[in-house]
């Protein structure tokens, strides 16, 4: 269970006018009236909102380009750009996250760019977030992932020799052996063509439904939310509202 | 390093310090020492007894003369020389490294070898053409006008330039930019070449006017390239005041400080002289920018000229290597009597200069790298504005200024002839270079990749060096090797600081070249040129990427 308690976020007054931060995947530009502005001057980029995701539990979270949806899962992640101004709890399972550091949060996140480390092999990319055990097992569970990517044999093979949609299953892949507690799921499909988006956003549901953990799936694109799941919307005045 | 960052509500203090400790090695090596070299001129600007003297001086005018003359007209012609390069094709930047790498003193020393009047040219000349038996009364090489010394400059300079201008052009913002901007003045009815003048050269030079600032000052006040290749009689005002400078006299020194003060304010004055010109010529420029369109097509002419300078610092190189190897060596001859290493074997023997300019340039670079590291993982951005400020005045301020400055600083604390103060005045440049060169792949490390590496409950000293160094890697190694070549060539600061108890390349190498054991002079000078070189090519061979990818 993930759990959002009266969650708000707001830039400083000091945040450059058209800076793009790349953390979110999202240009955010400052257009004067479409936010309302603090008494200290804060621009306010999401009003407080409360959320509950529960185990298996997909919600999606739509917004316009600069709307700060991306934003929030950086918040959550606990990578926020520091010209943020954040309130409100995070918890994980009842555990309070907020003052946990980013690496010891549980939270998997992927990425529109699967940012596979393209120093590495496909397998080294897997063992990077295969925890310390005995290599022999820490190997077998490499093995396990490949195969689940249905990409056996592919270990030794750098990154960019592989396609689109077989990167981002070993990215997603990749989270899993880190044996996330939640996933963060920042535009995941939009870089892949529409046959593939389909086949991937299958491939994604239903390997986070087995694993029986929260999502928060961040996209412009409505198709992307899964069938019957909670879709929310970032209103221009920063209202999280159902849709 | 890369620590987290927690944000502890108790214990701030802590904190602050810990972050004060850490911005220390970039300040103690560059901000600090910069800072306080240029408070300990400002007496100097109050002694009036050193502006007389300088003024009595009798090759005063004389020098002033040369200087303008050199600095001025090399650095137009270096700027015009690489706007050609540029506009007949050459695209990469990675390609002028390693004539970027060769320093100023071994190139003007074996530009000496070539073109003197015994050089290598003459004697082909001689050979193919005139039959000379005597060397030709050219007056190539410390010749009174300064030429050889402007012909050295622009050469050398040219290349920097160039690559200033493909930085700026490779940028991928610029790049696609200019594309458009390209296409959009084609299809005006405009010419390629009126394209450049008119819509790319107006963007290019604001961009690289740091550059040429630094060029502008570099070429007004070198010393050990005039030393070599630069008239004697008068000298440029560099070397009147650097021969003031090592005088045991206290007039002199004061003299040759007032020197130092006049030059840099002379730079300034200049530099200000043709900030306001160009202002005043804005009006005039866009009159020419709003004409209309001639529809004169591309001339077609292509020259390579960029093939032209490699083959010039190739010959400098071979000729170099030549004359170290070579024994007699009669005038027309094209090859000497007999080769001989004997050279390479006194270099061997000697080996002091070799050795410390090698400690130096490994240590100082170690060093300069490390700080700069540990800067950027801690520091916020926005206190990299002050390293910056502090990087441009070393890069674009006279050495003569800075190394007068930090002579009297480490004199005042006892520095100077220790081991300890010659690598700091190693370090303030080298570190310089380093920042400047890191600070854009470091601030615009793209942090998803740090994000990714939380997701992935990675430890934080997993993600800084499995993914954060590698990834960062070719950046990383660049800029050693650019602090190794910037070390290896410093001579001013080095000279005023060993206080003659220790000798590097550089100074053994312009104490060569007045003497006539020509053979040990292109030792020492293959010597500057090889060790940049060879930390150029570990730099580039071991920043390739793992794979070429895609």
């Amino acid at each position: 269970m993930l759990k959002l308690h009266d969650v708000s976020l707001s830039i400083r007054p000091s945040f450059p006018r058209r800076r793009e931060s790349r953390l979110s995947t999202e240009e955010l530009v400052e257009s004067p009236d479409s936010r309302l502005r603090g008494n200290d001057g804060m621009k306010v980029i999401l009003q407080p909102f409360s959320l509950e995701i529960a185990a298996g539990q997909i919600v999606t979270l739509m917004g316009a380009s600069g709307s700060g949806k991306s934003s929030l899962l950086s918040f959550i992640g606990g990578s926020l750009d520091r010209h943020f101004h954040s309130s409100g709890d995070i918890s994980l399972n009842g555990a309070k996250l907020n003052d946990v550091p980013p690496n010891r949060r549980r939270m998997g996140r992927l990425f529109q760019d699967d940012l596979l480390f393209p120093h590495m092999t496909v397998g080294e990319n897997l063992l990077f977030a295969v925890p310390a055990l005995p290599r022999a097992e820490r190997l077998a569970m490499m093995e396990t992932a490949l195969e689940r990517a249905e990409l056996q044999g592919f270990a030794d093979r750098p990154p960019h020799s592989l396609s689109g949609g077989q990167r981002q299953r070993v990215a997603l892949m990749r989270c899993f052996l880190a044996k996330p507690a939640a996933i963060l799921l920042d535009e995941p499909f939009s870089k892949l063509d529409t046959e593939l988006r389909a086949q991937m956003r299958n491939y994604v549901y239903s390997h986070i439904k087995a694993r029986n953990i929260p999502a928060m799936l961040v996209t412009h694109d409505r198709a992307d939310a899964p069938d019957g799941g909670r879709v929310l919307k970032i209103m221009t005045d920063g209202e999280v509202r159902d849709v | 390093m890369a620590g987290d960052e927690t944000q502890v509500e108790t214990g701030v203090d802590v904190t602050r310090l810990i972050a004060l400790l850490l911005c220390l090695p970039v300040t103690l090596l560059l901000v600090l020492p910069l800072a306080l070299s240029l408070l300990f001129i400002l007496p100097s600007l109050v002694d009036a007894n050193g502006f007389a003297a300088l003024l009595d001086h009798p090759q005063f005018w004389g020098s002033l003369r040369l200087t303008l003359f050199t600095g001025i007209t090399s650095t137009a012609l270096a700027l015009l020389l690489a706007l050609l390069v540029v506009a007949l094709g050459a695209t990469s930047a990675s390609q002028t490294a390693p004539l970027l790498a060769m320093p100023h003193l071994a190139f003007a020393i074996g530009l000496g070898f070539l073109i003197a009047p015994t050089g290598l040219l003459a004697r082909l000349i001689a050979g193919l053409f005139t039959g000379w038996t005597e060397p030709p009364p050219w007056q190539t090489v410390q010749d009174a006008n300064g030429l050889g010394l402007t012909v050295a400059l622009v050469l050398k300079e040219t290349p920097f330039i160039v690559w200033a201008i493909l930085s700026v052009l490779n940028r991928d913002d610029v790049k696609q930019a200019f594309a458009g901007q390209r296409r959009v003045a084609r299809s005006l009815g405009h010419g390629e070449f009126a394209i450049w003048l008119k819509v790319l050269l107006p963007q290019i030079l604001p961009r690289i006017m740091w550059p040429l600032v630094a060029v502008f000052s570099y070429g007004m006040t070198v010393v050990d390239m005039a030393l070599v290749i630069g008239p004697g009689q008068p000298p440029t005002l560099a070397n009147l005041i650097w021969t003031d400078l090592n005088d045991g006299e206290v007039l002199a020194n004061q003299r040759g400080a007032a020197g130092v003060l006049i030059l840099t304010g002379m730079i300034f004055a200049l530099l200000a002289v043709a900030g306001v010109g160009v202002s005043g010529m804005q009006a005039a420029l866009h009159r020419f920018y709003a004409a209309p369109a001639r529809g004169i097509a591309s001339t077609g002419m292509t020259f390579p000229l960029w093939t032209v300078f490699r083959l010039v610092y190739f010959a400098v190189l071979l000729v170099v290597a030549l004359q170290s190897i070579s024994g007699i060596w009669p005038f027309p001859n094209l090859l000497a009597d007999q080769f001989t290493l004997k050279a390479w074997f006194r270099l061997m023997q000697d080996g002091g200069p070799l050795l410390t300019s090698f400690i130096l340039a490994l240590t100082a670079t170690i060093a300069a790298v490390l700080a700069c590291i540990i800067w950027f993982e801690t520091t916020p951005a926005k206190l990299d504005r002050i390293v910056l400020v502090a990087c441009g005045l070393s890069l674009c301020l006279p050495p003569l200024l800075i190394g007068l400055g930090q002579y009297r600083l480490f004199l005042h604390v006892g520095l100077t002839g220790t081991a300890f103060g010659l690598f700091m005045a190693h370090a303030l440049p080298v570190t310089a270079y380093v920042f400047v060169m890191l600070h854009g792949p470091y601030r615009g490390f793209d942090p998803r990749w740090r994000a990714v590496s939380d997701g992935l409950a990675a430890p934080s000293r997993n993600f800084f060096f499995a993914v954060k160094l590698p990834l960062l890697k070719a950046p990383l190694l660049a800029a050693a090797g650019v602090g190794f070549a910037v070390s290896i060539a410093q001579f001013v600061p080095a000279q005023l600081m060993a206080s003659g108890r220790f000798s590097t390349l550089p100074m053994e190498a312009v104490t060569l070249a007045s003497g006539s054991n020509r053979a040990l002079l292109a030792a020492y000078g293959l010597a500057l040129m090889v060790l940049p070189l060879l930390a150029f090519l570990l730099a580039s061979h071991f920043g390739k990427p793992r794979w070429s990818a895609r």
